[in-house]
């Protein structure tokens, strides 16, 4: 696909902008002044931009029950958000969304569309919530669409040779999306998105992981339960939390996706019903 | 499957300067000339100007099917709803268009300070602020993103002018030095003075004077 070379180097060669961004567009290596060597790539600035809170799928808008759990006095200090969050991840996002990110992932690099669809019914199917369901779906949406501008960016560029296998899948479940076929869950538009970029399959799980912890964080700090720095320390202390889950579901089969987290889904379905609220459930 | 664009009008305003009841002046008006408008409604803590809406428009005056005003949660946050990051906002107009094809107009509201407020143009094709005269005759002259950038100023509640002290041609005056030749208008949202105005800069500049679309459900 592509081939390591020095960035600084590439990036001398060439004042056309539009050059240098098709040209890096791939894995490189770079140097650090102190001499280590360090591994770097477009990838990892990728991997950055699909989990930063500024990309733009919506997530901010939905507190996954938080806010209900919040009003009920069920969680009212930080160590009860990390502890929530912990629930969260061990037992839904890691087994159910996870797994089918992972799966979808592979999906995708295989050009499998009839398993991405099949991957995205079963996922959609265990979101219970109805508010939760709709909001992964419109996030996965947006995210899709966000992707096709890129795409169509890249391709523009007349000088890029990103003639990346991933675009037509990616086309293909937008198409499957469009018709209904599919529905868009965010996990299966992200493992998409993720092989569009090159990003690596433990990566990509990463990147769910974080993004759903950032967005239950912030809607904390929202709700004016902790502090900024607390919110940080919440992230620190998740970080190993984080890497376990992955490594324990990327890979599983996509028979093994479950969940399991009744106290969730019932407080859930309580906030989707508040007549007053800041957020989305 | 692709739907085609509805042209989309964002109002936008501070809290209580009266963007609901803005809408529910100009919608029934539209409608009378055969215009179907959806209505997207962000709040910052309930869905109540959406119910409200819904209550009026659909159930009492029975002009706007009631699934076609739809309340959204922001999360706390309506300007970044409506500005860096308006997925949910977009999601819901592709649903409608999707759906809805025989709309002629979406309206998209949310509340906003005029310092920070702005529609991001992937969302509306059209932005009107509205402030209201009751927070003071210097509102225009302190400028802002809003009362700068939008695309029709409206200042609403003209009749409270001589109860809170608010020199109307002060108003215009600076919201002629501040927007130049972008129009503003005078309104009394509560009698309906100065709304058809309002209608007028829509029907010419969002929908370019086009027909109202056949209606096909």
């Amino acid at each position: 696909m592509s081939t390591d070379t020095d960035v600084d180097a590439r990036e001398k060669s060439s004042n056309d902008s539009s050059s240098i961004s098709s040209k890096v567009r791939s894995s490189a290596d770079g140097k650090s002044n102190d001499g280590m060597t360090c591994a770097m790539s477009v990838e990892d600035i990728s991997m950055m931009q699909l989990a930063d809170s500024f990309f733009p799928t919506g997530m901010y808008t939905t507190s996954n029950g938080l806010e209900m759990f919040f009003y009920n006095k069920r969680v009212k200090s930080a160590e009860h958000l990390k502890s929530l969050l912990a629930v969260f991840l061990k037992q839904q996002i890691g087994p159910a969304d996870c797994v089918a990110l992972g799966n979808a992932y592979q999906a995708a690099g295989e050009s499998n569309l009839a398993r991405l669809v099949e991957i995205d019914n079963m996922l959609f199917s265990m979101r219970l919530i109805k508010e939760i369901r709709e909001a992964s779906v419109r996030s996965g949406i947006q995210l899709i669409r966000c992707l096709n501008h890129i795409v169509s960016n890249r391709k523009a560029d007349s000088s890029s040779s990103s003639s990346n296998n991933n675009y037509s899948i990616l086309e293909s479940y937008d198409d499957a999306v469009r018709s209904k076929k599919a529905n868009g869950v965010y996990p299966v538009a992200l493992a998409v998105a993720c092989n569009v970029f090159s990003i690596p399959k433990p990566k990509a799980g990463l990147i769910l992981l974080y993004s759903f912890s950032i967005s239950v964080i912030g809607a904390a700090l929202r709700l004016g339960m902790l502090n900024h720095f607390q919110g940080q320390m919440i992230v620190d202390d998740l970080k190993p939390l984080m890497v376990t889950v992955v490594k324990e579901n990327i890979d599983k089969p996509l028979s093994s996706m479950w969940q399991f987290a009744p106290e969730i889904d019932i407080v859930q379905m309580m906030h989707e019903r508040l007549a007053t609220k800041m957020f989305i459930t | 499957m692709s739907s085609k664009r509805i042209p989309r009008l964002g109002v936008g305003g501070p809290v209580g300067s009266g963007k609901t009841m803005l809408i529910e002046r100009i919608v029934p008006i539209l409608a009378a000339r055969g215009y179907k408008v959806g209505i997207i409604s962000n709040d910052v803590v309930s869905k109540e100007d959406a119910e409200r809406m819904r209550r009026h428009l659909a159930k009492e005056m029975g002009i706007v099917p009631e699934e076609l005003v739809i309340g959204v949660a922001t999360g706390g946050c309506p300007h970044t709803a409506i500005r860096e990051d308006p997925s949910m906002n977009l999601a819901i107009v592709e649903e409608l268009e999707s759906k809805y094809p025989y709309l002629d107009l979406i309206v998209i509201e949310s509340g906003g300070d005029n310092i920070t407020t702005t529609f991001s143009p992937a969302l509306a094709d059209y932005f009107i602020y509205i402030v209201d005269v009751s927070a003071g005759d210097k509102y225009p002259r302190k400028r802002g993103l809003g009362i700068e950038t939008c695309d029709l100023l409206v200042i609403n509640k003209v009749d409270l002018a001589p109860y809170v002290g608010a020199d109307l041609s002060i108003m215009e005056r600076d919201a002629r030095i501040v927007r130049g030749s972008k129009p503003f208008v005078f309104v009394n949202c509560k009698t309906g003075e100065g709304i058809d105005k309002v209608v007028e800069h829509v029907i010419r500049d969002v929908l370019f004077e086009a027909p109202p679309k056949p209606i096909s459900r």
